[in-house]
């Protein structure tokens, strides 16, 4: 059985993950529409997760893949959440737009 | 004897770059929420590589079945089909975004990789942890987290359903 | 995947054999449908083409075949296109991970100037120890061919049908979760092949310190977990989509549901998904609850060592054992692919409500408490 720790070095999930979540942050700069910004928040939070799966493998330690399941109830949770605020504000203004956010008060 | 390994990380790295790309710039967001699905499953398929089988079964279930599910449902029920303008902003500040991106990855990849490139390679060890060390762990040394994330999820339970709920109350009771 | 390209290509021959297996089922299992309920409901069914009616299966097919191809106005076209293919997916995947049998080992010979070692063949897809969890996951993909194709055809009954139909799975994915995880504690492994393997012999089990034999019973999971075992047969019924809970596709509400824009062949895929989820669900009803390929009163040892007296050690021995074995296999799921087609056509529709309430109310705290007591009595039974 080959080994996944002889032939890839840990730099390369590293490197996996920052572009991961570089490409989320971009998503959440450049997008207009909310539930995209939301999928690129998922995609920053499943960089992370890579993170700690493969520190978690090459360290023997199951910490990385227990943070794992919490970032993953959280992110469920944020989804949740934030998808419900967009249902709220797409039934007062008809529209997704991050413009629309402007104008919630208190 | 064919190296296996290297190869399939580097067909589902490119694989999943290209639909995490996907996700950020279709102009449909129901696509881009299908390339969020083909992400976290080929992050799922990565997982499974790494040993990591409860994992890659909860982020196959969690994500790709239930949390993308969700904004697929969401976007269905907007109907938005195609965006007439996609992104903010004008060309030059959105160059100047990608330039910010752009420096963050090198601000987060160069450091690390150069330290672990550069550090003693005594502390890995070749042991994947597996369902039991899991299941120690996540009911041992973090019970006390498990129960608060619990009490977390409760509390987005019943958040989500009164902001969801429609503003009249006469119906609301039938909907749920 | 294998060693030599013997080994490597007998395992390509295999998965490309069971997957052909599980398509040829379909027309074989829609041709019992229709008799089936024919019989039920006092009339004949389609009797003409053939003997028993069985060529109405090739009929039927070439009629798939050369319908019109067509793609309806407002849909997205290639989300239309994809969403049959996507449906059939998950069913074909999780297919892979069931053991169907014993393997089969190949003695070492000498062919094409060339020794080729010996081999042990597993008879499924592919052989994993985590067999019951990559189903777990690979079945929950299965709500995006139904989600794409209800919104890709641009028809507000598909749409309906998919948001119902996308609601129930996962609503009843959480049931079938914590069925499975009943299965789990009693046999305290992922592992499909050695959870069939535990269940053979007669009934044996230690409580307090004591040993108990009841010798005219299996040792299969069914007396270890009956709730468990009525319970996720609810669940893979609704799973499945098929009545009682085929609310996605109620004639009388939503036309056909998501599939109302579909025609031709690419109906015939989201049949084949339909149907692919029910041997799914069959098989993993007969690995967990009834023994797998176990036969009740024979082990696997005795078999062998009646076909070695018969042939001789060797290749031939263990092709037959194993061939016995599918068979016992194959009666096993036919039999729940005859409850699933039963079950159709004696019991009516849920309305929505009650399904949601069924989901949530009932399977749900019933599941959660299989899962309680199982665990507490399998730590008293480990108390000496």
């Amino acid at each position: 059985m080959p080994n996944i720790m002889n032939s890839i070095a840990l730099n390369h999930f590293i490197i996996l993950a920052s572009i991961l979540f570089c490409i989320g942050m971009l998503g959440v700069l450049i997008r207009k529409n909310v539930v995209v910004m939301l999928m690129s928040i998922e995609l920053m939070l499943n960089a992370v997760n890579l993170i700690f799966v493969a520190f978690s493998r090459y360290y023997g330690d199951a910490s990385g893949q227990v943070i794992v399941f919490f970032v993953m109830a959280i992110a469920a949770a944020e989804a949740a959440i934030g998808l419900a605020i967009i249902m709220a504000v797409f039934r007062k203004f008809r529209g997704v737009e991050i413009k629309l956010f402007e104008n919630l008060k208190g | 004897m064919l190296e296996l390994f290297p190869l399939t990380f580097y067909a589902i790295s490119a694989a999943m770059i290209l639909s995490a790309l996907g996700v950020i710039l279709m102009a449909s967001p129901i696509f881009s929420a299908l390339c969020l699905a083909a992400t976290m499953t080929l992050l799922a398929a990565m997982f499974f590589m790494l040993e990591a089988y409860f994992v890659a079964a909860i982020q196959l279930t969690v994500y790709a079945g239930a949390v993308v599910v969700l904004f697929v449902i969401v976007l269905m029920i907007f109907d938005l089909k195609k965006e007439k303008q996609s992104f903010s902003g004008n060309w030059a500040i959105n160059i100047a975004k990608i330039g910010i991106s752009v420096a963050s990855f090198l601000i987060l990849a160069v450091p690390l990789g150069y330290v672990l490139a550069r550090a003693n390679p005594g502390w890995l060890q070749d042991r994947a942890p597996v369902s039991k060390d899991l299941a120690l762990s996540l009911f041992g040394k973090y019970l006390f987290t498990f129960e608060i994330v619990g009490a977390l999820l409760l509390v987005v339970l019943i958040g989500s359903v009164t902001l969801a709920k429609s503003k009249g109350g006469t119906h609301a009771e039938h909907h749920e | 995947m294998g060693q030599d390209v013997f080994e490597i290509t007998i395992n390509i021959v295999k998965i490309i054999l069971i997957f052909l297996m599980m398509i040829q089922m379909v027309p074989l299992l829609v041709w019992l449908e229709r008799r089936g309920s024919a019989f039920m409901q006092n009339r004949l069914g389609p009797n003409r083409v053939g003997p028993l009616g069985l060529m109405q299966l090739l009929a039927d097919a070439v009629k798939f075949i050369f319908k019109e191809d067509f793609v309806p106005q407002y849909a997205t076209k290639f989300l239309y296109l994809a969403a049959p293919v996507v449906a059939l997916i998950p069913a074909a995947l999780a297919f892979a991970a069931i053991p169907l049998s014993t393997p089969i080992h190949i003695e070492a010979f000498t062919k094409w100037g060339q020794s080729w070692g010996p081999y042990t063949i597993p008879m499924q897809s592919v052989y994993m120890n985590v067999g019951i969890i990559y189903v777990l996951a690979v079945s929950s993909l299965g709500v995006y061919g139904l989600l794409l194709a209800g919104w890709s055809s641009g028809n507000k009954y598909s749409l309906l049908g998919a948001l119902r139909a996308s609601a129930q799975m996962v609503s009843y994915e959480l049931a079938l979760g914590l069925a499975i995880v009943g299965v789990l504690l009693v046999y305290g492994t992922f592992d499909l092949n050695k959870m069939v393997e535990l269940q053979s012999g007669p009934l044996s089990f230690a409580f307090m310190g004591k040993e108990f034999v009841i010798s005219w019973l299996p040792q299969w999971g069914i007396f270890y977990q009956p709730v468990g075992f009525i319970l996720f047969t609810v669940v893979a019924f609704a799973e499945s989509n098929r009545l009682p809970f085929d609310l996605p596709e109620a004639e009388g509400e939503l036309v056909v549901g998501y599939h109302t824009e579909y025609g031709g062949f690419k109906l015939l895929l989201f049949f084949m998904g339909e149907y692919g989820h029910m041997m799914v669900s069959s098989a993993l009803i007969a690995t967990f609850y009834l023994g797998g390929y176990q036969i009740p009163g024979l082990t696997v040892a005795d078999v062998t060592n009646f076909f070695t007296s018969q042939v001789g050690a060797g290749t031939l021995a263990s092709i037959l054992t194993a061939l016995v074995f599918l068979i016992s296999f194959s009666v096993k799921v036919a039999f729940f692919l005859w409850v699933f087609i039963w079950v159709r056509w004696t019991l009516p529709r849920f309305r929505y409500d009650t399904l949601m309430d069924l989901g949530w109310r009932t399977l749900l705290p019933w599941t959660i408490g299989n899962v309680i007591v199982t665990a507490l009595i399998l730590f008293i039974a480990g108390q000496s």
